[in-house]
């Protein structure tokens, strides 16, 4: 059964907009539609690469994202960003403020932005990023950057789901200790200290070549390039902008972004097996309730949670043997 | 998942740069549980409705203090039009006259604010209006 309305798909490849954002809609909030988003997106995709751009609040990833989107139109790649700012914990709303920094691109139809709220994201995306960037590849764009939500040290799911890693930072944010921290630094694969006209920058510079001194070679590549810019000022950045295509070309061409684009498939069909698991185990009769009193017993007794978790595991493993027998009579 | 979350674009068009109401707005919407893009000031329709298409919102909230509000809202009505959005609904604030407010509604302007209106009955207007579904 198909979910969207006839005609959507055909306007989607003629390179409909509004088909484009309808589709990212249907990732954001309609899981059953997802199957057939990928189904139809993942065989026309052309290779676009997923560029992250991450960093603390407030160090310029939606300046720095616009700066290079324009480079990249400038020299005739068909853009997409993904702006992605946090959810309320609280209230469920967002403020999605990203695009008053990126005004400038804002009448260039070689660019497609697109906010999305973090929603139950905890790594610095949205659950639905992944899927939006899948749709942006099919759409013909072939520069997909995904600006994270503020992150702090260990919000990597940017990592996942990029080709590459833009990490920002700025003068008077850390030192050494913070660097060596693990996490965040790890996965970038471009250092770049924004508002580096501001005091502090030398001190950043200094913690930064420390950490390539002591480990010059991180698994079998070289230590990241440390690039400093303004990106508001607009100083510095064609530098940034190459040495970013530069390293697209080094990921494509050494294999990497081949084996990215395995992991995220991998990654897919891991987590989706699960969700199946699991909505098939919580539709059981009363699963939810089920779960909830052998809570409260185990208070009552001090009791392990494992013994139920042993029962239930077997419930479905019965329920799947089940299954494959009427699949086999079926046969 | 939960249900589905209502997407609102909140921009102030043209040459103002009274951005307080705008932004209380916005937090009022967020604070009910709705995705606000904020495009901020000195918009041009074109931009607004663009951004209005790439997001799927919902609805479009202008915020008008110049008193240029009836050029505004007729051209994003118009580009909301053309540009598929005709089922989306258009709304605002700022100062507008009564008689200019009967006019909006023959653009197909729905309700606009103003000062002292209640930041409540604002979100229930959107809340209730929105358009939910899409094809």
């Amino acid at each position: 059964m198909m979910h969207f309305r006839q005609g959507l798909w055909e306007e989607f490849f003629k390179g409909d907009r509004l088909a484009c954002a309808r589709l990212i809609t249907a990732v954001e909030n309609e899981p059953e539609a997802l199957p057939e988003v990928l189904d139809k997106v993942i065989p026309a995709q052309k290779g676009g690469i997923r560029v992250g751009v991450t960093g603390p609040p407030g160090v310029g990833k939606s300046t720095v994202t616009a700066a290079l989107a324009r480079r990249a139109v400038q020299s005739g790649h068909a853009v997409g960003i993904l702006a992605v700012d946090p959810t309320s914990p609280f209230s469920g709303g967002a403020f999605l403020g990203d695009r008053v920094r990126m005004q400038d691109l804002g009448d260039d139809h070689r660019v497609f932005i697109r906010s999305m709220a973090s929603r139950g994201g905890h790594g610095g995306l949205s659950p639905a990023t992944p899927y939006a960037a899948d749709v942006l590849d099919a759409f013909g764009l072939d520069r997909i950057f995904i600006e994270t939500v503020g992150v702090g040290q260990a919000e990597l799911d940017v990592l996942d789901c990029s080709d590459l890693v833009v990490l920002i930072l700025q003068p008077g944010t850390g030192d050494v200790i913070q660097a060596l921290k693990a996490g965040i630094t790890e996965a970038a694969d471009l250092f770049l200290i924004n508002k580096a006209d501001l005091q502090g920058t030398e001190t950043l510079l200094d913690s930064l070549r420390f950490l390539m001194d002591i480990s010059p070679v991180r698994k079998g590549r070289p230590f990241p390039p440390i690039l400093e810019a303004s990106a508001l000022l607009d100083k510095g950045m064609d530098a940034v902008s190459a040495e970013v295509e530069r390293l697209i070309q080094d990921c494509v061409g050494s294999g990497r972004y081949r084996e990215k684009r395995r992991s995220r498939l991998e990654q897919e069909i891991r987590s989706a097996i699960q969700r199946k698991l699991w909505d098939g185990y919580s539709m059981l009769a009363g699963a939810d309730d089920a779960i909830r009193a052998a809570a409260e017993e185990m208070i009552e007794k001090s009791g392990s949670p494992y013994p139920y978790i042993r029962r239930a595991c077997s419930r479905i493993r019965i329920q799947l043997a089940e299954e494959r027998a009427g699949c086999d009579k079926k046969e | 998942m939960a249900e589905r979350k209502i997407k609102v674009i909140i921009a102030k068009p043209g040459l103002d740069g009274h951005d307080r109401g705008a932004k209380v707005v916005a937090r009022a919407l967020v604070e009910a549980g709705m995705e606000v893009v904020y495009l901020g000031l000195q918009q041009t329709p074109d931009a607004i409705v663009r951004a209005a298409v790439e997001e799927d919102a919902d609805v479009i909230g202008l915020s008008i203090l110049s008193g240029a509000h009836m050029s505004n809202f007729r051209k994003v009505r118009e580009l909301m039009e053309s540009s598929g959005l005709g089922d989306r609904l258009l709304t605002g604030g700022g100062i507008i006259p009564t008689k200019d407010q009967e006019e909006l509604k023959k653009l197909g302007v729905g309700k606009v604010f103003g000062p002292g209106d209640d930041l409540q009955e604002i979100v229930e207007y959107i809340r209730v209006n929105a358009r939910r579904v899409s094809g």
